[in-house]
């Protein structure tokens, strides 16, 4: 995980949880600061500069998503991750739309918080403006929308390019099996089957049968890494 | 349509009832008084005409022949008498006085009453009186009819005939017009609880059966439907705020044992059997949180909050992304899943919904139809009505068990081992019902046909 010298304000009000992220995400990397409040929280954001904020749903004086609004209103640019208890679609849409860049539902993995701490701390990143991306000898090319390993193309259906480019542009990182539901199918539910293990299985045979590497790895017990070996 | 449920409505049939029942006894008073009265004044003429015949018969008795056609004569002259008919005729049927002209074809009878017209006799009224009279063979043989012009009195029933039927005609058409009327009143309330209801039953809780303000019984009955409503909306949001505590009482502590389960995990401080168990614990609990967040969604489907966001989706659109989503999945079971409609099929909708639903229906074809069968996904417009079907080869679900698979946690005996929680259709109908769509199942043969009509555009 490469967290790095990213800073990372963590809300949580529950002590053990929050115990248990500042603890997992000091030690992957982040440096993490902790609001046990809302007001807590809206003192800290606005103080200082961070990569992502994590905040809760529901805490004890200020409703979270009452708290993002109010320091969304202050200027504070920082990409907000909602977690909550509510895991329904319906509140994560209003959360989103009351300005939270991504949602997660407890309880959660430590590892998908990880994967999508880490994609929306790219999200400030410039993002390239090329037409084709490489990982090791795969080539995409997002115009014609055509996929190909070592000159030679690959078949691939639309929804399974679009999963590739997915995979690509999140390159070396994690991507959890609801990440790749919510970005590539537009769904934010979880169907509840290993349906996207079996497509991405299928992605797999046709990009990494019969060559030299495998680009697509499972990461156990959270989802997918396109990467090329060292 | 009000008119149609008012003539079908208890109330008017009751009223018929009651219209019927009273009209007969109506009837019966209305004919007892009728017959009574002119009964009476018949008696009453009758009375009249005996005495005037004793009275002749007395005479004859007395002095003979003659001085009865005396007394006759002086009868019919006698002005105190107009309205009397006389007649006394021979053996010959030659009338020796009187003042009608002959004696009447119609009374043959030798002696008793009789009834007939008399043309041109020169009594009160003129014209062609109806005479009653009594009739008597005198020892001579001649014979003598004393009677009276009872045109009068016919007249007179008549009219009270016509006064009683007019009257009963009368009372039976305003009990008739009064009945439509009140049931008419009754069934508008009644339909407006009605309509209340079905608002109720097809969008939420929140309608209520609006008040006249007449402090009658009907706003009575509205006022505590009402409060009824109020209290059961009332206990709804306490129990949908019980769940949603719950959710998320329930969810911190799993999120503290998933925590350290996890942490354990990756700690690489166990053997690999200690590791392979947290895995599995990991796993478990994943599904039972899957299980409590299924329950949870379609709990929240069910309040029918997610109507708000409804817009017009096209279903053709969502069932091939469906397809596209299991095509994967159904490749792996051997199965081939397709497509089938084409263009667009509106709707309206919540597309994710309609997604999962969809997407559950497919996931039980493959999951449970035959391994290398065939599972069919179309969508089109029959008639102006979207409906959208997923169609499998596979056993089916028998006849009687139909009803029961959409209960909570229900799961056939032939797939108690596949996996799955059971709660997959119990989403499906609840995701039916809140956009108002019929679920149809039918055989196959072999197999099942799942289909979901939707509510036709613009209803």
């Amino acid at each position: 995980m490469t967290g790095g010298h990213r800073r990372i304000l963590v809300v949580e009000d529950d002590p053990e949880t929050a115990g248990q992220l500042v603890e997992q995400l000091t030690t992957s990397g982040y440096q993490v600061d902790l609001a046990t409040c809302g007001n807590d929280a809206l003192r800290r954001g606005s103080a200082s500069e961070y990569a992502v904020i994590t905040i809760d749903r529901m805490l004890p004086d200020v409703d979270g998503i009452a708290v993002m609004r109010r320091l969304r209103d202050d200027g504070i640019a920082a990409p907000f991750l909602i977690i909550s208890a509510l895991g329904e679609i319906d509140d994560k849409v209003r959360g989103l739309r009351a300005g939270g860049d991504d949602y997660l539902v407890k309880p959660f993995s430590f590892i998908e918080l990880l994967a999508r701490l880490e994609a929306l701390g790219r999200r400030s990143d410039t993002v390239a403006k090329e037409t084709i991306l490489r990982v090791g000898d795969l080539a995409i090319d997002l115009i014609s929308r055509t996929a190909s390993r070592r000159s030679k193309a690959i078949e691939l259906l639309p929804k399974e390019f679009q999963l590739l480019e997915y995979l690509v542009r999140n390159e070396g990182r994690v991507v959890s099996r609801a990440m790749l539901l919510q970005h590539v199918w537009d769904l934010h539910f979880d169907p509840s089957t290993n349906i996207i293990d079996v497509y991405v299985g299928r992605l797999r045979r046709k990009v990494d049968d019969q060559q030299a590497y495998p680009l697509i790895h499972t990461v156990r017990g959270i989802g997918y890494c396109l990467r090329a070996p060292d | 349509m009000l008119l149609t449920k008012t003539l079908t409505s208890s109330t008017f049939k009751l009223a018929l009832i009651a219209i019927g029942t009273f009209g007969v006894i109506v009837s019966a008073i209305f004919s007892y008084v009728y017959l009574s009265t002119s009964a009476y004044v018949r008696s009453r003429s009758d009375r009249a005409i005996m005495a005037e015949y004793r009275d002749l018969r007395g005479v004859y008795e007395q002095s003979g022949r003659e001085a009865l056609i005396g007394i006759i004569r002086q009868r019919v002259a006698d002005k105190a008498f107009a309205g009397h008919a006389y007649i006394l005729s021979d053996t010959s049927s030659a009338v020796l006085a009187g003042n009608l002209a002959e004696w009447p074809p119609a009374a043959t009878a030798p002696s008793g009453w009789t009834e007939f017209r008399a043309p041109g006799a020169s009594l009160e009224g003129g014209g062609s009186p109806l005479v009653r009279g009594m009739i008597d063979s005198l020892p001579s043989g001649d014979r003598l009819l004393v009677g009276r012009d009872i045109s009068d009195l016919d007249l007179f029933t008549g009219q009270i005939k016509t006064a009683v039927i007019s009257g009963v005609l009368l009372i039976f058409l305003l009990a008739g017009v009064a009945s439509v009327l009140v049931t008419r009143r009754t069934v508008g309330r009644i339909e407006q609880i009605n309509a209340t209801s079905r608002a109720i039953m097809a969008s939420g809780l929140d309608k209520r059966i609006p008040l006249r303000g007449t402090h009658d019984e009907w706003d009575r009955v509205a006022e505590n439907l009402n409060l009824m409503l109020e209290r059961i909306e009332t206990l709804v949001g306490e129990v949908k705020q019980v769940s949603d505590n719950l959710a998320h009482d329930l969810r911190t502590p799993l999120t503290r044992m998933r925590g350290r389960l996890e942490k354990a995990y990756h700690s690489q401080r166990f053997d690999e059997d200690a590791q392979a168990l947290i895995g599995d614990t990991i796993a478990d609990l994943d599904a039972v949180l899957r299980i409590f967040s299924s329950i949870t969604r379609i709990a929240q489907i069910e309040t029918g909050v997610r109507k708000e966001a409804f817009r017009t989706v096209n279903l053709v659109e969502i069932a091939q992304e469906v397809v596209e989503l299991y095509d994967a999945a159904a490749e792996q079971n051997g199965s081939c899943l397709s497509m089938t409609g084409k263009g667009e099929v509106p709707a309206t909708g919540d597309r994710d919904l309609i997604f999962d639903a969809i997407a559950n229906l497919v996931d039980n074809a493959i999951k449970h139809g035959r391994v290398g069968g065939r599972v069919i996904v179309a969508s089109e417009t029959v008639n102006g009505v979207p409906v959208i079907s997923v169609t499998d080869n596979g056993p089916g679900i028998p006849t009687d068990r139909r009803d029961q698979v959409f209960k909570r946690f229900y799961r056939l005996e032939q797939s108690r081992y596949t996996p799955g929680n059971g709660l997959g259709l119990s989403l499906v109908a609840a995701v039916a019902r809140l956009h108002g769509a019929r679920i149809e199942m039918s055989d196959n043969s072999p197999g099942l046909q799942f289909k979901l009509w939707f509510p036709a555009a613009g209803t």
